[in-house]
């Protein structure tokens, strides 16, 4: 009879312990991840140095803290919108806008349907996207943006000179 | 006994007839509902969701190839009432169905089966401005792609959702019929207005 109790007492303990071991365990919410870079490869910053881009422009200010603060009011969610740039690492630029400041938001291309591509995009959220009527050379200076479009080959993004944007 | 005809007294009959009629026409109605733009759940052909870069990269292709940007769809905002065309990857949808004419697409998951129950569960209401899907993008601030570039995202309510916050106000609502598809919703790396068919990335 002692066995019995025993026995009856040690499954009733068992299967209360391990209901509020499971309830424990329901109920505690998993962790959100935190939000952090994925795990993904660093692509090499491509400035396209001495070829011939088109150049999307957001904006022109006369000072990199004026262009900074104007970028900053144009989020395009995660992704990668326009770059604070010197205008001077560009040749021909000033050429076709005139001088209303030394720094500009843009954002550059080898292909046009690249170009328009963002153009879209940065118009179909209320921001300013021009593409320059011709081509500039890009003397090298900070990334600007190159290798975000398709390779018209249809494989992948563009990484190399295409023949328009050769010298 | 003497009033009794068929099976129903006569006044109980009487009483039975609204409830007949209800009877009769609810289903008809649910038919019309259900078959509202001839929509079907396919659930025809989804890829398995990818996790991490590789698995992305095998599954999808490299980002901004061809196939990432192959079909495309409307998605009307419900507070502005503009169209915004967006493209996708092909296995993420484009099979012809019922709503859907053929895109050359190889499933049925978005523009079938997501987009269908967020027409049919009447969630369009909580679709709001500021939706994109492919783009040729690295994330912001890094040159690392972001899932856009494979086709595999979508932002959907940008203007009421900014990125960066850790709540919802009305994707919320619908974020559960992406869920059920195999996608994961960015409210879990405090980006509420996003969607991408991969984990781990």
């Amino acid at each position: 009879m002692k066995r019995i109790t025993a026995t009856a007492a040690g499954l009733v303990i068992g299967i209360i312990a391990s209901l509020a071991l499971q309830a424990t365990i329901g109920r505690t919410a998993p962790r959100p991840q935190s939000y952090g870079p994925p795990i993904g490869p660093v692509m090499s910053t491509d400035t396209g140095a001495s070829e011939l881009l088109l150049v999307v422009v957001g904006g022109i200010y006369p000072t990199r803290a004026d262009a900074e603060a104007a970028n900053d009011q144009m989020p395009f969610g995660d992704l990668a919108g326009y770059y604070v740039v010197p205008v001077a690492q560009f040749q021909g630029f000033k050429e076709q806008v005139g001088t209303p400041g030394d720094f500009a938001l843009v954002s550059v291309f080898r292909t046009e349907l690249g170009a328009q591509e963002f153009v879209t995009f940065a118009q179909s959220l209320g921001y300013p996207a021009t593409i320059l009527p011709d081509r500039v050379r890009s003397l090298g200076g900070p990334y600007a943006g190159l290798g975000q479009e398709a390779d018209p080959n249809g494989f992948g993004p563009l990484t190399h000179p295409i023949p328009e944007s050769l010298p | 006994m003497g009033n009794k005809a068929g099976i129903f007294p006569r006044r109980r009959r009487r009483r039975a007839f609204p409830l007949i009629a209800v009877l009769s026409v609810v289903p008809l109605l649910l038919g019309w509902h259900w078959a509202k733009a001839g929509w079907r759940d396919w659930h025809y052909n989804y890829p398995a969701t990818p996790y991490g870069y590789s698995q992305i990269i095998n599954r999808f292709g490299q980002p901004c190839n061809a196939n990432a940007s192959a079909v495309w769809m409307t998605w009307i905002a419900s507070n502005n009432g503009y169209p915004y065309t967006f493209r996708f990857h092909r296995k993420l949808g484009g099979y012809p169905t019922q709503m859907v004419t053929g895109k050359g697409g190889a499933s049925t998951n978005l523009d079938n089966d997501v987009y269908g129950h967020i027409q049919n569960n009447h969630l369009y209401g909580y679709t709001k401005s500021g939706i994109w899907g492919y783009l040729c993008r690295y994330i912001g601030g890094t040159t690392k792609w972001s899932t856009h570039a494979f086709g595999i995202a979508i932002d959907i309510s940008a203007s009421y959702e900014p990125q960066g916050r850790c709540y919802s106000t009305v994707n919320k609502y619908f974020a559960y019929v992406f869920k059920n598809h195999g996608w994961r919703w960015g409210l879990d790396f405090c980006d509420p207005m996003h969607f991408q068919y991969a984990f781990g990335y």
